[in-house]
């Protein structure tokens, strides 16, 4: 054992230094900016299409000149108790009624020049509002519009005028809710999901440079194939957490500079914030070593990138089906759904730390870690079985290994 | 302890020479689906000797290497390396050039030996120590920073080669060590050879180039088809074949052929024949008697050459007959 792994710190080591110690690991490192970048532009874009969409949609009111003058009033003030300054349905724009107002605000609906998404017209006490599908809401703003300028008229009062002058202040909440915890959970169950499928997944090709360079017969004849695969994903755990320390320290200096109203206050793990992060982590190191062994195992199988990446699909599949049922476990935690992700190996460590968030017990972490690196173990010997038999040609394959265990039985 | 396989007593005793023989295989087989490269192959490697597995292409040289070495197992038979039935336990004290060459193309030349050294329990910084004496020594030592993807493929073979000798290894394996090398590393890696032997190593390696062989190998072994042909010293497996006669008669009469074996030939004023059994003494008191004098006459012994070249077609004949 001790030689298993001074052999697979060896592998590590070269590993590590071959990626981290080149200029293109910068690109790597850096590659999350891009992403960022492509998101934030994207986000601005999306939010200058909405804005432009927004505006050029309006609320149309057929009404004569004195209704409408009272009826801009009560808007003004409607509009800013409901939504406050900024937001809240599209601009209303007052026209006078024609010869036939039903024919008017049919016109108002399908001109193609405006973008009426609603028109009113007829008198305040039985107004007649027509609006596109979808667009309910402002239809309902309309008729309040008329209500509260009805309302006005009834008791005497000018337009907008306010009988409670409210004071409204936020407070936020100390004590954990369940749903928060369950929120805790799911977004640790993402951000592990999406840091361990990007990293791990390059575990795929890393034998194909050992098989291209014929290095690889000079590693099987020093070391055991075994201390190889275990050193390769020592090596890859390494540029990982390169990696997850680079953008946690940024993201902690972000959360250091970032207000408490930022919402990060739903970080709320039942089992406390220092545990749960320790738990975090080791969860992700098992997550990454259960998936980058199965990634490096199949990966050894291939010749060509070709190869590679048609392996890599089913792999990347059968993850999104772990990080389905790990997400279901999140949000149903104590279910059926979330002892089955606690116990498989493939979904366990994310179901498990998922359950950090919403479960103080401290022992089943425990017993999943040792579980989850029994298992790590195993899929480490099979990657290193089939590569044996299919890539060395010796051994014995898996369908004979199958049959001589049931025959021995 | 290993449990010991079938045949206990042999292994028993085999296992006892282990001193003596750092290299013991006993009826190795391999296949490869319905491919049986290596059919039952024997081999005993003394200790401190140049030992050359030799065999045409697909022989089953390398597949056999590979097996002593643990890179694969053996379908049935066999082995015992320093001692050990289970290669990997000695992997510390072996050292081996696979017949594929392969290095980190973005690793310096000394890091790569570094590495092959850390690989069988050498110190890095002992490792990179010696690695740049080694390149010094080999003429490489304006390569030790530089890249391997730099180095032209003869040198990065010799990076290679030292790589696999940087610690000091008991037992050394070589796969086509001469291979891709041109005439003055082949020399150069000879003399490494030889000088690891002097070190007390034992190396063992395979070609299919007799000159190395003839020169350096204390002792052989003719693989083809799988199978051991030959085991023994080179000079032992030139006697197989008898010797060969060149005479050039002082007259130019071709009644001399009459005299001659019957397999003579002419080339030229020469007659090429095989020394008949019992030597050429009677022959060439009837070559003077009959007036046809001596101008020239050597007789020589065959080289490894036409010994391996002979062995090795009548192994292509019998599988060609079983074909037919």
């Amino acid at each position: 054992m001790k030689h298993l792994l001074s052999n697979a710190l060896i592998i590590a080591r070269r590993d590590f230094m071959a990626v981290v110690a080149t200029p293109t690991f910068l690109l790597f490192l850096l590659a999350p900016f891009l992403m960022l970048g492509v998101s934030v532009a994207s986000g601005i874009g999306g939010a200058y299409l909405a804005k432009g969409q927004h505006d050029s949609r309006e609320m149309v009111v057929i009404a004569s000149a004195a209704d409408a003058k009272r009826l801009k009033v009560e808007e003004d003030v409607l509009r800013s108790r409901l939504y406050g300054r900024e937001g809240g349905p599209p601009s209303v724009r007052f026209v006078l009624p024609g010869p036939d107002p039903e024919a008017q605000q049919a016109h108002l609906l399908s001109d193609k020049a405006m973008d009426a998404t609603a028109v009113m017209r007829g008198s305040l006490q039985r107004p007649v509002i027509a609006h596109l599908p979808g667009e309910a809401d402002d239809g309902r703003y309309l008729a309040l519009l008329a209500e509260e300028s009805m309302r006005s008229a009834e008791l005497g009062r000018p337009s907008g005028t306010q009988f409670s002058t409210p004071h409204i202040k936020v407070v936020q909440k100390t004590v954990p809710t369940r749903s928060r915890q369950q929120s805790t959970g799911s977004g640790t169950v993402v951000i592990m999901f999406m840091l361990t499928i990007m990293l791990a997944s390059q575990a795929v090709g890393t034998l194909a440079e050992e098989k291209s360079n014929k290095v690889i017969e000079i590693l099987a004849a020093s070391v055991p194939l075994e201390a190889v695969f275990f050193g390769k994903l020592m090596g890859l755990f390494g540029i990982a957490l390169v990696f997850v320390a680079f953008w946690g320290g940024l993201a902690a200096l972000g959360i250091g500079i970032l207000p408490a109203s930022a919402g990060l206050g739903s970080f709320a793990p039942v089992i406390g914030t220092p545990i749960f992060i320790a738990l975090a982590g080791c969860y992700f190191a098992m997550a990454f070593m259960l998936l980058g062994a199965i990634f490096l195992g199949v990966g050894a199988q291939a010749s060509t990138m070709r190869e590679i990446q048609m392996l890599s699909l089913p792999i990347t599949l059968f993850q999104l089906i772990m990080f389905g049922v790990s997400m279901a476990a999140a949000g149903n935690p104590g279910s059926s759904v979330a002892r089955f992700a606690e116990v498989f190996p493939f979904s366990s460590p994310f179901a498990m730390a998922a359950r950090g968030a919403t479960n103080a017990a401290l022992w089943p972490h425990i017993l999943a870690l040792a579980w989850q690196a029994l298992w790590v173990g195993i899929t480490i010997a099979l990657g290193a079985h089939f590569f044996r038999y299919g890539v060395l040609k010796s051994g014995v394959g898996p369908f004979k290994a199958l049959g001589l265990t049931l025959t021995r039985r | 302890m290993h449990t010991l396989p079938r045949g206990q007593h042999l292994w028993r005793f085999e296992l006892s020479l282990a001193d003596d023989r750092p290299v013991w295989a006993s009826g190795l087989v391999k296949s490869f689906g319905k491919f049986e490269a290596v059919k039952g192959v024997s081999l005993s490697v003394p200790k401190g000797a140049i030992y050359g597995v030799l065999g045409p292409n697909g022989a089953g040289k390398t597949t056999t290497l590979r097996m002593l070495l643990g890179i694969i197992d053996p379908d049935k038979g066999e082995r015992c390396i320093l001692g050990e039935s289970s290669p990997r336990n000695v992997s510390q004290r072996v050292g081996y050039l696979p017949e594929e060459r392969g290095l980190y193309p973005s690793m310096k030349a000394r890091e790569a030996i570094a590495f092959m050294g850390a690989l069988r329990g050498l110190d890095w910084a002992e490792g990179r120590r010696r690695a740049d004496a080694a390149l010094e020594a080999a003429g490489l030592g304006y390569a030790a920073h530089g890249k391997i993807r730099k180095l032209s493929k003869g040198m990065a073979q010799l990076v290679q080669l030292l790589g696999s000798l940087i610690h000091k290894p008991d037992l050394i394996v070589l796969d086509e060590p001469f291979s891709g090398l041109d005439p003055v590393n082949q020399e150069l890696l000879e003399r490494l050879i030889l000088a690891e032997r002097d070190r007390g190593a034992t190396i063992l390696f395979s070609t299919h180039v007799m000159g190395h062989a003839q020169r350096i190998c204390d002792r052989i072994s003719i693989i083809a088809g799988g199978k051991v042909r030959f085991e023994g010293t080179v000079d032992e497996v030139r006697t197989m074949l008898p010797m060969k006669a060149q005479y050039v008669p002082c007259s130019g009469d071709d009644k001399v052929g009459g005299l001659l074996p019957a397999d003579a030939e002419r080339i030229g004023n020469a007659w090429r024949f095989t020394v008949p059994e019992g030597g050429a003494e009677r022959l060439v008191t009837d070559l003077i008697r009959a007036g046809h004098g001596i101008a020239g006459l050597s007789i020589e012994r065959p080289g490894l050459h036409d010994a391996f070249v002979r062995i090795v077609s009548a192994v292509k004949a019998e599988e060609a007959e079983a074909v037919a």
